[in-house]
């Protein structure tokens, strides 16, 4: 739900039963102090009564004035001393129609004998007023129900409108692009407060990204360094001809051990990049070409191990980084190479929905932690980090990877987003 | 050829040295950025080898100054970052090649050679030696006269082996080289053997020396001596 809506509801609801509780109020109140009147005036009048019967020792005449009547009647016996306020309605003799009145029942003492005076006043101007009354208040309720409405419609939105803006550009913000996020001019302190603390949460992410990109730098600075000195230096000391058999050997080993050092090294440096969405340059790639200059970049590897190739590929375009795109396919075709029997077979197959690369292999049974860093069989050679990357560049881009074992075939297939 | 090397590492800039003097090669050194800058400004270099993180400032503004006082100086980087964007950020700012480190000795002499033939001859890209004469740009390779092909790799490989005259090239740095250091080859670089044994062949056929020594299992040799 929106806030304007909410804040509408919540607002309209409150005023709405606040404006009618406050009429319900207002009704008997003004009902109440209205009857107090007439009732005070009934008492004035019975008291002129009693008063009149007792210097004069005669009734007063049963006057009937514009909004008072007076009527006498002998009291039943053993009715002494009612007293009471009622509402009526009585005959209103002038406009011959009934009214509402209020009326006072009492007696009064004359020689002995008990009389019951009736007064009745008309109670239609009362009536009036508390209608009148009513009717403003309803009148002023309404009006403020509408206003109120047209505001929350209008004006609200309108004032909301900073708030929207800076949500629409949080959305779209990109670490990577270097620019502020609102530059909007409002005068609304919460929003201005709001611009100025997206702005500083923007800022202090860049920094951070800005940091952790300088830190993979540094990182990869510092240990690339003297990865090549070593590296140097081994090429130096291999030109310091002659030497032995068994020291060919050893300068063999310290080969093999620093470049897969320096390979590993630049795959925990890429996981890194991968997982913090270092990597930006996106773009269209024509799958099936970069399939098939893989092939061929393949082929003495293939041919080493007199494996069959099967290539089955239609035309599937990509948008995603050229140099990951590289990666994953020689992650995952130099694991069919290296995972395959001699002269087994490979199976690569491209199309709209799926890549699959299928080998013949050993039989394999650690599936679950197949994508793990760092999981390899025993035999080995890789460094245990190629399809953990591949499985990285494939959640970075939406993409879903499966292994499967059929019938001694090992199976990876990646899905494309649909 | 004239080389710069602007690299504050020491150790790494010693090996660079050793291995690219000799046959009429002059280096020289700048650790420092205000080193380096000074000596771009002051001489021309058929090449220089450009660290990107200098003390005293950033390798590519050496570059970019470089490119706009309108020296026709090579330029080759060689970094440890190993950022795509630093690698772009270089080739538009007008550098030649860009080398990660750690890499081959015999990787950069390659490069840097290539880099050196593109700029003097002007499209004229012949390496000689003794009998044999390989074009570059056309791809074709003679020997005393007779012209005869080569596979791709094969080609490659000859080009590699003439930049690297009379220095032990290993199979590992000869398989980075022609099938890209990206691929994640396993460590048996066994089928190199196979290139370099056809190479043998059709360089012996053509009435060829044989160049080409095995060096202990390591790697190669390609020397008259």
């Amino acid at each position: 739900m929106k806030l304007s809506t909410h804040y509408n509801r919540v607002n309209i609801l409150t005023s709405s039963v606040t404006l009618i509780i406050t009429g319900v109020i207002y009704y008997f109140f003004i009902h109440l102090i209205l009857t107090n009147k007439l009732d005070k005036d009934l008492a004035v009048e019975e008291n002129e009564i009693r008063q009149y019967t007792h210097t004069y020792q005669k009734l007063p005449l049963p006057a009937t004035y514009l909004d008072q009547q007076v009527s006498y009647r002998q009291s039943p016996g053993n009715s002494n001393d009612i007293r009471e306020f009622n509402n009526t309605t009585y005959l209103n003799q002038k406009e011959n129609e009934q009214e509402p009145g209020r009326s006072l029942v009492t007696t009064v003492n004359l020689k002995g004998q008990n009389i019951q005076v009736t007064i009745t006043k008309s109670r239609v101007e009362s009536e009036d007023l508390v209608r009148v009354i009513l009717l403003i208040t309803l009148g002023v309720t309404l009006i403020l129900l509408v206003s109120m409405f047209i505001i929350n419609r209008f004006i609200l939105s309108r004032l909301w409108m900073p708030f929207y803006n800076t949500l629409k550009r949080m959305k779209s913000f990109e670490v990577t692009k270097m620019e502020a996020l609102s530059r909007d001019t409002t005068r609304i302190d919460e929003f201005i407060e709001l611009n100025q603390s997206v702005n500083a949460m923007a800022d202090r992410v860049k920094q951070d990204y800005r940091e952790l990109k300088s830190f993979t730098d540094n990182a990869s600075h510092e240990m690339m360094t003297p990865l090549a000195v070593i590296n140097s230096k081994l090429d130096s000391l291999l030109q310091s001809e002659p030497f032995t058999q068994q020291q060919g050997t050893l300068l063999e080993d310290i080969y093999q051990a620093t470049g897969r050092l320096s390979r590993l090294h630049q795959s925990l440096l890429l996981l890194a990049k991968i997982e913090n969405n270092l990597i930006t340059d996106a773009q269209e790639i024509d799958l099936k070409d970069l399939v098939e200059s893989k092939v061929r970049q393949f082929q003495e590897l293939f041919e080493k191990d007199i494996l069959t190739i099967e290539v089955r590929l239609s035309n599937k375009t990509v948008v995603m980084s050229r140099y990951l795109a590289d990666i994953v396919l020689n992650n995952l075709f130099s694991n069919a190479v290296r995972h395959n029997l001699h002269g087994g077979r490979i199976v690569i197959e491209l199309s709209e929905t799926a890549l699959v690369i299928s080998n013949t292999g050993k039989n394999f049974n650690e599936k679950e932690r197949l994508f793990d860093r760092f999981s390899k069989s025993n035999e080995s050679e890789g460094l245990g980090l190629g399809l953990a990357i591949t499985k990285q560049v494939c959640n970075l881009y939406g993409y879903q990877i499966t292994y499967q074992q059929i019938n001694g075939l090992h199976i990876f297939s990646v899905f494309f987003k649909s | 050829m004239k080389i710069l090397i602007v690299e504050d590492e020491h150790a790494l800039y010693e090996s660079i040295f050793a291995y690219f003097t000799g046959e009429g090669n002059i280096c020289e050194h700048a650790p420092d950025f205000d080193t380096a800058s000074e000596k771009i400004e002051l001489y021309s270099y058929d090449c220089i080898l450009l660290d990107l993180g200098l003390p005293g400032g950033e390798g590519l503004d050496l570059l970019s100054k470089l490119k706009k006082s309108n020296k026709k100086d090579g330029v080759l980087i060689i970094s440890a970052r190993h950022s795509l964007d630093d690698r772009l950020s270089g080739l538009d700012l007008g550098a030649d090649d860009y080398l990660v480190k750690p890499f081959h000795l015999s990787e950069l002499k390659a490069r840097v050679s290539a880099i050196v033939r593109r700029k003097n001859f002007d499209g004229d890209n012949v390496i000689k030696f003794n009998e044999i004469k390989v074009d570059v740009s056309a791809r074709k390779i003679t020997v005393n006269d007779n012209s005869f092909t080569l596979t791709k790799k094969e080609f490659d490989l000859l080009v590699y082996f003439l930049s690297n005259k009379n220095k032990v090239v290993t199979k590992n740095a000869m398989a980075e080289h022609l099938w890209g250091d990206e691929m994640d080859l396993s460590d048996d670089f066994d089928f190199i053997y196979t290139h370099v044994k056809n190479l043998k062949k059709k360089l012996a056929e053509a009435g060829a020396n044989d160049y080409i020594k095995s060096v202990y299992g390591i790697g190669y040799k390609f020397t008259d001596a």
